[in-house]
């Protein structure tokens, strides 16, 4: 090595220390321990590397000492004030060889002579380079015990600046953690076994408006304002010493904290330490509870579930709504097998929601706790993690139930009153109150009224003429919203035929009560008026029936003694001719009464039909042939309109016989007074349950129809008839059961009459005869 | 059935009729042809002569006021004068009447139908009673 045998011979002059004097080998040693015990005291490292490098400069007889020290990729230059000088003279020397790691020497040239540089680099224990000394000398050589002496401070300088680092890293890390503890927002207190606080943050101190240090030393009750924890213990947060962790919720002066406590075990009992952080959690705690009572206030159900359905959280309303007694229960069992009526509904539910993520209005029938069933209305959502997978549902639920309820009740009576429309036997329209048809049920075109007829029509054009005032009148009276009930009205048929129609007008009524159209029930009773006035008839008739009946028995006593004291008086030789004449014209007026009272009689009094079958046609060609003389004589043609086919009818054939010959003189005479070229058609044919003999004539017609069975109702010029023919016609019908109707022919001249007789079934024939064995 | 030969012979015909005019009429034509008449208004009273006395037939009319009838009358002689019941004449002013038809259906006891002839009932009552 280029430094060995340099002996510094003018050291002396530089030595700034007095004590190293002499440069003996014991001053150097004292020097050491100098150096020892200045560094036990050195905190500061840059203060001790400059006082090294001049003690070191000192000892090793060098004009000055530089450390220069490695930090990474720095190097920071340390020496004393009265070497800092010299520093700028070498500084770019110095600097390029601090980092050079190894032991060297640099010649500077002066004007008069040269001087050395020597470097010593100081390795850290883990040889690591930790810095270079640098001293200035005026030899270039080290004597072996200056080496000596060199190896000795570089490894003084190592154990130095080592400690030295570590000790302030330490505070640095120990500053470092104060900062960040005083940087934590929450309340941070730690006291030891006696109660007493050993540290707190900043925080806590700012809350109190102290400064941190202040309260160090303190006793934990101090503090005892900050929250109400009800503990008993000399410090407000400990609840329970023996617990290593302890956390709970305590509140004071309007905030809510959430404590956590943590308890360290020191190596010694004193030395344990209880550390209590406090959180302020009242914003947290207030928007939760905001969040709670908006959540449980709602009147939708509210739920949170597993992807598979099982319930997380759900609301009162929720639980309210599926009959649950609390929510617990509700989250408790796992209730989707009840829930869902069936268990497809809940799979279709939850593959729904995975397919789409989200329904909106989504129906679903529940089935509640007690097993009565809840229609909902669902808005769910699916909540994801990152890879996509859902990991919870989010839903709302609104029960529809009565909703449900009622639209099915609204379906239910909708449909009836449909049926009700569709399936009466009245026609119903609705007008509105100008009279134009708006609606008409099925049974308006069930009897053969086209829609097109009908809606957007006036109903009005239907009545016939005459009657048309009165209809007007009734919706007038209807739109000022008083109802009509069984106006009889004449109204055209679809068949263009008139009926006889019971019409009753009722208002309706908007949401303001105004009529804003008017229901029209029309019913046909045509057929009802005529079956009323065929009992009334009936009824006329058997009254007339009784009458005449007394009548004809008492007129018979008389009458008896009148034609037999006639003929008394014939036989009597004295009467004179003169008178005998008289008599003959009483005997002959009191014939012809007696006929009469026996016809009365027989009407009055119909002898029991015979019930048996008889052919009808049969009778008809029977009675033609009776009068076929006399009708062919005048001219008048009978055609026979005859369903060969014809069932047998039940009856009395010789009665029969009397009432069609009857009918058929009746039509003789009217075709007679008519003077036209007679034409009678006489048609037989089989009727839903009778047989029906229809005798046309073209004759004068009938000049009151209604009344024409009425006794003694004749338009025969007097002496032509009693007037009892038609009357004994319809006793004897009547007794058969059956019925004889007469009207004039619609159109043309003529009248009709017709004679419906019972049908020759089992049955009947049965009845007659069990009835004439009796 | 013999018809007796004299008058002398022949009992008086009983004639059960309400109707005055109607019984002197009947009266007047049997006596013009030699009848004797006894004559009663009601049928209790016909039965209480038919009880006393002898007839030789009797002439009904079926229709009267009380409490027995012409029909009443039939059956009383056919229970109490079996050897009247086939010359009883019954007279009706409304044969259609269906009780009169249900008697006259029962028995062949002939009816005269009000108002008949003189000769009508003449000769009913000389076939049934035989001439006086």
């Amino acid at each position: 090595m280029r430094r060995r045998n340099i002996i510094p011979k003018r050291a002396t002059r530089t030595r700034r220390n007095p004590k190293v004097k002499g440069g003996s080998r014991s001053h150097h040693a004292l020097e050491l321990i100098d150096l020892v015990v200045e560094a036990a005291k050195s905190r500061e490292l840059p203060a001790f590397l400059a006082a090294f490098a001049a003690r070191a400069a000192v000892m090793l007889e060098a004009q000055w000492g530089v450390l220069g020290e490695i930090r990474g990729s720095k190097v920071e230059l340390h020496c004393d004030e009265g070497s800092r000088s010299h520093l700028a003279e070498c500084q770019g020397l110095l600097m390029e060889n601090v980092t050079r790691k190894r032991a060297g020497l640099e010649v500077l040239a002066g004007k008069r002579r040269s001087t050395y540089l020597a470097f010593y680099p100081i390795y850290a224990s883990d040889g690591e380079l930790m810095g270079t000394l640098c001293l200035l000398r005026d030899v270039a050589e080290f004597s072996a015990s200056e080496e000596r002496l060199l190896a000795a401070l570089g490894s003084h300088a190592t154990l130095v600046m080592e400690k030295i680092r570590r000790f302030s890293q330490l505070e640095r890390s120990k500053k470092q953690w104060v900062e960040d503890i005083d940087a934590i927002s929450d309340y941070i207190v730690v006291h030891d076994q006696g109660w007493t606080i050993v540290r707190t943050n900043r925080s806590l101190a700012t809350h109190l408006g102290i400064p941190p240090v202040a309260l160090v030393g303190e006793p934990m009750s101090s503090l005892k304002h900050i929250a109400e924890t009800g503990s008993a213990l000399p410090c407000p947060f400990c609840r329970n010493t023996n617990q290593s962790r302890e956390e709970y919720i305590a509140t004071g002066e309007g905030r809510t904290y959430l404590v956590s406590t943590s308890r360290t075990q020191g190596a010694t009992e004193e030395e344990g330490r209880t550390i209590h952080v406090l959180k302020d959690i009242t914003d947290r705690r207030e928007a939760e509870r905001r969040y709670r009572e908006l959540f449980d206030s709602i009147q939708e159900g509210l739920f949170f579930a597993t992807p598979d359905g099982q319930f997380l959280d759900v609301n009162d309303a929720m639980v309210r709504m599926l009959g649950y007694e609390s929510r617990d229960e509700l989250l408790r069992a796992d209730v989707s097998p009840h829930l869902y009526p069936t268990p497809a509904a809940k799979d279709r539910l939850v593959q729904a929601i995975a397919e789409r993520g989200a329904l909106r209005n989504y129906e679903e029938t529940l089935r509640r706790k007690d097993g009565s069933l809840l229609h909902t209305l669902q808005n769910i959502s699916a909540v994801r993690d990152s890879y996509g997978h859902v990991i919870q549902i989010r839903g709302l639920m609104l029960d529809v139930t009565e909703q449900k309820m009622f639209q099915s009740q609204l379906q239910r009576e909708r449909d009836f009153n449909q049926k009700i429309l569709n399936t009466t036997q009245s026609m119903i329209l609705v007008l509105d109150t100008a009279g134009l048809i708006s609606y008409a049920n099925r049974r308006c075109f069930e009897a053969g009224y086209r829609e097109e007829e009908l809606t957007g029509h006036r109903l009005v054009k239907w009545v016939e003429p005459s009657h048309r005032k009165d209809f007007e009148d009734a919706l007038q009276t209807t739109a000022q919203g008083q109802q009509v009930d069984n106006l009889e009205l004449r109204v055209k048929r679809s068949d263009g035929s008139m009926g006889h129609f019971s019409i009753s007008l009722s208002p309706m009524r908007d949401e303001s009560s105004q009529v804003n159209s008017v229901v029209v029930v029309m019913t046909d009773i045509t057929d009802a008026a005529l079956l009323q006035a065929k009992l009334a008839h009936a009824e006329k008739m058997a009254t007339i029936g009784r009458l005449v009946s007394g009548v004809a028995h008492e007129v018979n006593n008389p009458l008896a003694a009148i034609l037999g004291f006639t003929d008394l008086l014939l036989e009597n030789p004295e009467v004179p001719p003169s008178a005998r004449e008289d008599l003959q014209i009483i005997l002959h007026e009191t014939q012809r009464t007696k006929e009469i009272v026996q016809d009365l009689l027989s009407f009055a009094r119909q002898k029991p039909a015979q019930r048996e079958a008889i052919q009808l046609n049969a009778i008809l060609r029977q009675t033609i042939k009776l009068r076929s003389y006399d009708f062919a004589s005048h001219g008048v043609e009978v055609s026979e309109e005859f369903d060969e086919n014809l069932d047998n009818a039940m009856g009395d054939a010789q009665q029969l016989q009397q009432v069609f010959l009857n009918i058929l003189n009746n039509a003789y005479d009217a075709i007679q007074e008519s003077g036209n070229r007679g034409k009678i058609r006489i048609r037989t044919r089989r009727a839903v349950d009778c047989i029906e003999v229809a005798f046309i004539d073209n004759g004068t017609g009938v000049s009151d129809p209604d009344r024409i069975f009425d006794p003694f109702f004749t338009t025969k010029q007097a002496g032509k008839g009693t007037g009892l023919g038609l009357s004994i016609c319809y006793g004897i019908v009547r007794a058969h059961g059956g019925e004889i109707l007469c009207w004039n022919n619609e159109g043309q001249s003529g009248s009709t009459f017709v004679v419906r007789l019972p049908i020759a079934s089992d049955s009947a024939l049965a009845a007659a005869a069990s009835e004439a064995g009796r | 059935m013999s018809a007796p030969k004299t008058s002398k012979a022949l009992p008086p015909i009983l004639l059960i009729e309400d109707e005055p005019s109607v019984s002197a009429f009947v009266r007047a034509a049997l006596e013009r042809r030699g009848y004797k008449v006894v004559q009663a208004k009601t049928g209790a009273d016909g039965i209480r002569e038919l009880s006393a006395g002898q007839y030789v037939g009797v002439i009904s009319d079926i229709r009267m006021p009380g409490e027995l009838n012409g029909a009443d009358v039939h059956h009383w002689i056919q229970e109490n004068r079996p050897e009247l019941c086939r010359r009883i004449i019954l007279i009706s002013g409304d044969t259609a009447n269906s009780e009169t038809q249900s008697l006259l259906s029962k028995s062949t006891t002939p009816c005269i139908a009000k108002p008949f002839r003189v000769q009508e009932l003449i000769s009913t009552v000389e076939i049934t009673f035989g001439k006086p």
